[in-house]
């Protein structure tokens, strides 16, 4: 497979870029730390800044790094694909048996069917560890998530308010609470229609995602989001990894505008402005 | 049903049927005093003063976070000083797809004016290049090249996400050293640094812009620089649909107006009282205009407490409201296949 930086295909050739980089990165930072994936750290007591209600803060930009939107499970490279851990915990993805012999034609199919590539918005948790920054604005009764990629957000409701009925959201209806220093995300409404990454792993409209966010201290994240979803698999199930926050000096979102790299490939292909 | 607002191409492809343009005249306007409506004139533009004093976040900046819907536009983007056929003198140029059985107010004491307020004449000074530019974009819009951005579900870019359709909310973050909007319009966002940062590299374009805000007192003012300029289709303007059967020049609701890479917006955003904030957008483009203009009008309204934002997922479902619209189908084009 040639690997071509072209309108929509940009996304490929970026993601590969930075995901590269992110694992030279992620190497480095661990150090002499084993090379696994990053499991769920012990709840050492968190020291790093807070806001003025006393939460930890969590403002600014920051990104996941590794091989998780390439494919959740372990895997060994493949051209353009750096190989990684599995960030299941329990390595494999409990998947019903009708389910996984979907999973696999996914994969097949994954360079026309991952959602992403039509430009849909990511869904949860996938969002969180695309090879995209993204901003936390960290309020006491909202937080609000911009992602870079396709302009996504979310807006995590903290003011003790219920999921509200009947929806179908690509992004969910988020209602969170913090649990001493560890902010807990329940995300419902998230339709059936997103992948879990680019390797086909995926789920139905039954799907509850709740997410901790544990800061370890000011710049890292401990991330898990456990997964049910009783229509598709055996079991509830869990992912964890660690969030970075981006230090660089004046950092701020940029574009990812999938839809206009859309109209950039029709635009051209009928010779028009 | 809240869930309905997800699906954009209905909502989009009804605002460009004249039927649904001309079915907002009259008996939609909303009920904020409107005495200067059948008036000639109004009033010269007065940058509003407020003497409310908001709270202040915790690191010092005046508090206006919090949830908004537009207050309905008084008039079109256009001044009514400028004759228009078919207008009907009350006219509300905007919707709601929030349906609120009370419709955001004006401030007590406000006046109803146009919404161009500088030049005076409420006329946009398009040079006679970018009217004919115009003239061209609209005349075309059946071609999927020159249809509204909107419509497309590209970024509505500044000032045009904060022209009231269709869809209203607006929710205001504020943390040490920004302001974060998102709109609930197509999920748009955007992050105003208050530090005083530098501006981007001129190569870097973003489709809302790059912004670099400070408080003057309690007003918050906004540069906006780095717009794209990839298609014909990012408009500085446009609220509905253009009034059925008046002309490209008439500029009647902002419809196809271009920018170029110097395009520059300056906003004001003036808190009033607790729950209204007043907008002003100044707008400049040599490439386009033959001087700066300005619009202003009263913005926010704080939203009652049983409003909750919802998702406008407009990309995702939009294929068949664009092959309705303009024969495009486009999703071959969406999915990118690798090619050997």
């Amino acid at each position: 497979m040639k690997i071509r930086i072209t309108t929509v295909g940009a996304a490929t050739g970026v993601a590969l870029l930075i995901s590269a980089m992110a694992a030279a990165v992620a190497h480095a930072q661990r150090g002499t730390t084993p090379p696994r994936a990053p499991a769920a750290q012990a709840p050492a007591a968190y020291n790093g800044p807070r806001t003025p209600d006393r939460k930890p803060d969590l403002n600014g930009i920051w990104q996941a790094l590794g091989t998780a939107h390439w494919n959740l499970e372990a895997h060994s490279a493949s051209e353009g694909i750096p190989a990684g851990f599995s960030v299941v915990e329990g390595g494999a993805i409990p998947y019903q048996p009708w389910a996984l012999a979907k999973r696999n034609e996914n994969l097949q199919k994954r360079l026309t069917d991952d959602p992403l590539r039509k430009c849909y918005m990511p869904g949860v948790p996938r969002a969180t560890y695309l090879p995209f920054p993204f901003e936390i604005t960290q309020m006491p009764n909202h937080i609000g998530i911009a992602y870079e990629f396709a302009h996504a957000t979310r807006t995590i409701f903290l003011d003790g308010t219920a999921h509200l009925e009947d929806l179908d959201f690509w992004m969910g209806d988020a209602r969170g609470k913090w649990d001493g220093d560890t902010l807990v995300v329940d995300t419902v409404s998230l339709g059936d229609k997103t992948w879990f990454d680019a390797a086909g792993n995926f789920h139905s409209d039954a799907l509850k995602v709740v997410e901790r966010f544990s800061p370890i201290d000011a710049t890292h994240i401990a991330y898990e989001a456990t997964i049910d979803d009783a229509k598709v698999f055996t079991r509830p199930w869990k992912i964890s990894m660690i969030l970075y926050r981006r230090l660089e000096k004046n950092l701020e979102l940029l574009d990812y505008e999938c839809a206009e790299h859309v109209y950039d490939k029709l635009f051209k292909k009928s010779g028009k402005p | 049903m809240r869930s309905a607002i997800a699906i954009a191409g209905p909502l989009a492809a009804a605002l460009l049927m004249p039927a649904a343009g001309s079915a907002q005249d009259g008996s939609s306007a909303p009920a904020a005093p409107r005495s200067a409506a059948a008036a000639p004139s109004y009033p010269p533009y007065v940058r509003p003063v407020s003497s409310f004093v908001p709270p202040r976040t915790p690191d010092g900046q005046p508090d206006i976070s919090g949830l908004y819907l537009a207050i309905p536009l008084p008039r079109g983007i256009e001044t009514p000083l400028v004759p228009l056929p078919n207008r009907a003198p009350n006219r509300a140029n905007s919707e709601f797809s929030f349906s609120l059985n009370e419709r955001p107010k004006l401030p007590d004491g406000a006046i109803a004016r146009p919404v161009g307020v500088d030049p005076p004449d409420g006329r946009i000074p398009l040079t006679p290049e970018a009217l004919a530019r115009r003239k061209d974009i609209i005349s075309k819009q059946e071609k999927i090249e020159y249809l509204d951005g909107r419509v497309l579900c590209l970024a509505t870019g500044v000032p045009r996400s904060t022209i009231p359709a269709p869809v209203v909310g607006y929710q205001i973050f504020q943390k040490p050293g920004a302001v974060v909007i998102f709109y609930e319009q197509n999920h748009l966002y955007r992050t105003i640094p208050l530090d005083g940062r530098a501006p981007l590299d001129p190569n870097i374009r973003k489709a809302m812009g790059v912004s670099r805000g400070h408080w003057e007192g309690n007003v918050l003012v906004v540069e906006v620089t780095n717009f794209t300029t990839n298609f014909s289709n990012n408009w500085v303007i446009g609220a509905i649909s253009a009034t059925p059967g008046v002309p490209a020049e008439s500029l009647t609701t902002g419809h196809g107006i271009p920018h170029s890479d110097q395009y520059r917006v300056t906003e004001r955003y003036t808190p009033i009282d607790a729950n209204t904030i007043h907008y002003e957008a100044k707008i400049e483009d040599p490439q386009v205009f033959t001087q700066p203009w300005t619009i202003a009008y009263y913005a926010f309204a704080r939203a009652p407490k049983s409003y909750v934002p919802v998702e406008y997922a407009c990309f995702e479902g939009n294929d068949k409201n664009l092959l309705l619209m303009t024969n495009t189908d486009i999703s071959g084009v969406r999915v990118n296949v690798p090619e050997e």
